[in-house]
């Protein structure tokens, strides 16, 4: 084999396991799902899915399953807001200002993923709760009414509601969001800044004109890793939510699980899916990375 | 969602295994197909957690005795948490005429029931379970398993009312009570269908024993429903509810007598109610999958456990109401407290006021659920 001809093919066999894997564990399934989205069950409890090209489950997982995808996207886009009005501030002093207790304060961004995430979120619901200590925190402060009519209270309780499951997620994808933000800044070059800085720049516009835009993918990125299994969450939603709070997740769990109704709860995945990736689509044409990263 | 999606495309790809390549890697351990022999010294048991006198510093737990008594290798798993997902997570198998792993499974009344129906179960050998005899009468043929050939109860739980008595302010009594406005945002329903549909029916005046059509129960959907949307109900939860109840969150909830017993050992406040209308009784009942192997070892199993000194000592642990004769007198031997609990041993006039589901038809049964899972909100 010539030169030439292996390093034609290098870039190939170096995709290969990965593109295997996909193959494998990604394209092959998501195949199947379709499949199934579209076969009609004979009978409730039946393994016999028969393909129909019948597109009434994706019908039913549009029509009856409305309020449940608005919340997953309304909330998992809250959480991602948040998550990043949280993040980047302390993805920047870590970057900027974290010397020496650097690694330290990136660890502690870390370390909660080594606790399950189930019990994060159950725990949640203990310092939630009508007795706890956030509670009792708002009114001692007497913030009561104030977050009353935020609406992240409801009749002065935290727990099942709106607030708290959006504060469930943005908590559990926090370090999503960091992570990739300070890897971004973590780059920049101090240099620029001292330059932006000597051409009279002040603080915030070298921030606005150079730290923000070269962190951009960064951002790009962490935004993805927060709203996409934001907005497919069911845990939260579960233990911190109401009847009134579910997402779409908890009803495909439900179809899959307790209806044990595979094609719509294929179709009703493959909806969410198509609908991330125009989110996505639409996101990346309107802050792409290509010409940042 | 992910996990049922697997158990199908990792279905699919066995019958495709050949082509790919891919059937030992995705295969899950095949169980016998039914072919091998008997094994009279082998068992497995899967069961719901805290379901049975664990073994501790002091004490030889029901399996280790079983084991020793026996000689039989007996694997005793509690893997059984909800029956909705159980079931999602059998019926690739049975519904595909494979056997599953374990002998003996422990699900509820109406899931027995749905897998009688489904002919994914095997006749007992309940000629060679002498002890069947100690049974409570009407146990034997109940409305799940008219024929008594498929199951044999594992304990019974009376569903009733839980409340937290410094949360509410005041004492319950009926069904009605739980749509108390002074109750707003702090009550709980279950996810288990039955329990709560069969409560509220109870206390609209519906028997939840003679159920046979959608129309009948609908106006305790209607309450339900209507309960939700007021913000009444504050969460559906599944076994999670106690935390809520101990610590307040729920004031009040449908319950499970046995849990809110226990519960009730570290809270005084915490209360078990069987409400003026009357309550539920949910059988656990044991059942063998279709082509489950260790027949002998099955019966030896479950005579060992209607022998009403065992069976003491299982209720005394579970402190659920037992489906055997005799064994409050053993209770009472170690601990007549309990032996005493007239939700563990009720008397007459309260185990007439307990209704236990209608066997529903399967589109019955679906409509129910389905009706359920909508207000439900999932």
């Amino acid at each position: 084999m010539s030169i030439e001809t292996r390093r034609r093919l290098t870039p190939y066999l170096l995709l290969l396991p990965g593109g295997l894997w996909l193959a494998l564990f990604y394209l092959a399934p998501l195949w199947t799902l379709l499949k199934v989205s579209l076969s009609s069950r004979q009978g409730r409890f039946s393994m016999d899915y028969l393909l129909t090209w019948d597109v009434a489950n994706y019908q039913v997982a549009l029509t009856e399953f409305g309020p449940q995808f608005g919340r997953a996207f309304l909330y998992g886009g809250l959480a991602t807001v948040l998550a990043l009005a949280i993040g980047y501030p302390l993805a920047y002093v870590i970057a900027f200002r974290g010397g020496k207790y650097r690694s330290l304060l990136l660890g502690l961004v870390v370390v909660p993923l080594f606790t399950s995430y189930l019990i994060r979120t159950i725990a949640w619901s203990s310092i939630l709760a009508d007795n706890g200590p956030v509670v009792g925190l708002v009114s001692w402060l007497g913030l009561g009414g104030l977050l009353e009519s935020l609406w992240i209270t409801d009749q002065g309780r935290l727990l099942n509601t709106p607030a708290a499951v959006v504060g469930g997620l943005t908590y559990n994808f926090l370090p999503f969001m960091v992570l990739p933000i300070y890897v971004s800044l973590e780059r920049i070059d101090g240099a620029l800044v001292d330059a932006a800085n000597d051409l009279y720049c002040s603080a915030l516009a070298a921030f606005r004109k150079v730290v923000l835009p070269l962190s951009l993918p960064g951002v790009f990125a962490g935004s993805l890793l927060t709203f996409i299994p934001a907005a497919g969450d069911f845990i939260n939603a579960q233990f911190l939510g109401s009847p009134a709070t579910t997402m779409i997740g908890n009803s495909i769990q439900d179809q899959f699980l307790r209806q044990n109704n595979l094609s719509v709860a294929s179709a009703m995945a493959f909806v969410l899916m198509f609908v991330m990736i125009v989110l996505v689509l639409v996101y990346s044409r309107r802050f792409g990375t290509d010409d940042l990263a | 969602m992910i996990r049922a999606g697997r158990g199908l495309t990792r279905r699919q790809f066995a019958a495709r295994a050949g082509a790919i390549g891919l059937g030992a890697l995705s295969w899950p351990i095949l169980p016998g197909c039914g072919a091998e022999p008997d094994d009279p010294n082998r068992l497995f048991v899967e069961n719901w957690p805290a379901y049975i006198d664990p073994t501790t510093d002091d004490w030889q737990g029901s399996v280790d005795r079983f084991r020793k008594v026996t000689g039989i290798d007996l694997r005793y798993s509690e893997t059984v948490n909800e029956n909705q997902e159980y079931f999602a997570r059998i019926q690739p198998r049975l519904g595909t005429g494979r056997t599953i792993e374990a002998d003996i499974i422990v699900v509820t009344y109406w899931l027995a029931a749905r897998l009688i129906r489904l002919g994914w179960v095997d006749p007992l050998p309940i000629e060679q379970v002498p002890n069947a005899a100690n049974l409570e009468a009407g146990l034997r043929n109940p409305n799940w398993d008219p024929e008594g050939r498929f199951g044999l109860p594992w304990q019974s739980v009376i569903v009733g009312i839980g409340y937290n008595r410094a949360a509410t302010g005041f004492d319950l009594g009926s069904v009605d009570d739980l749509f108390d406005p002074r109750l707003k945002g702090r009550i709980g329903m279950q996810t288990e269908m039955h329990d709560t549909i069969g409560l509220l029916a109870l206390g609209l005046g519906i028997d939840p024993e003679s159920l046979s059509s959608f129309a009948q129960a609908a106006p305790a959907f209607e309450q339900l429903s209507r309960a939700k949307r007021d913000g009444q109900i504050r969460a559906f939860t599944g076994n999670d509810y106690l935390d809520d109840l101990a610590t307040g969150n729920f004031a009040a909830c449908v319950a499970w007598a046995g849990d809110v017993a226990q519960l009730a050992k570290d809270n005084p406040d915490v209360r078990f109610l069987i409400p003026e209308e009357g309550g539920l009784r949910a059988v656990d009942a044991m059942i063998m999958p279709k082509g489950a192997r260790h027949r002998q070892a099955a019966a030896r199993w479950m005579d060992f456990v209607y022998d009403p000194a065992q069976a003491a000592r299982i209720a005394s642990a579970a402190q659920t109401y037992t489906p055997v004769v005799g064994a409050q007198a053993e209770l009472a031997r170690f601990a007549p407290a309990l032996a005493a609990d007239p939700l563990m041993f009720p008397d007459g006039v309260t185990k007439a006021r307990l209704k236990t589901f209608a066997n529903l038809a399967e589109d019955v049964e679906q409509q129910f659920d389905e009706a359920f899972s909508r207000i439900i909100g999932a």
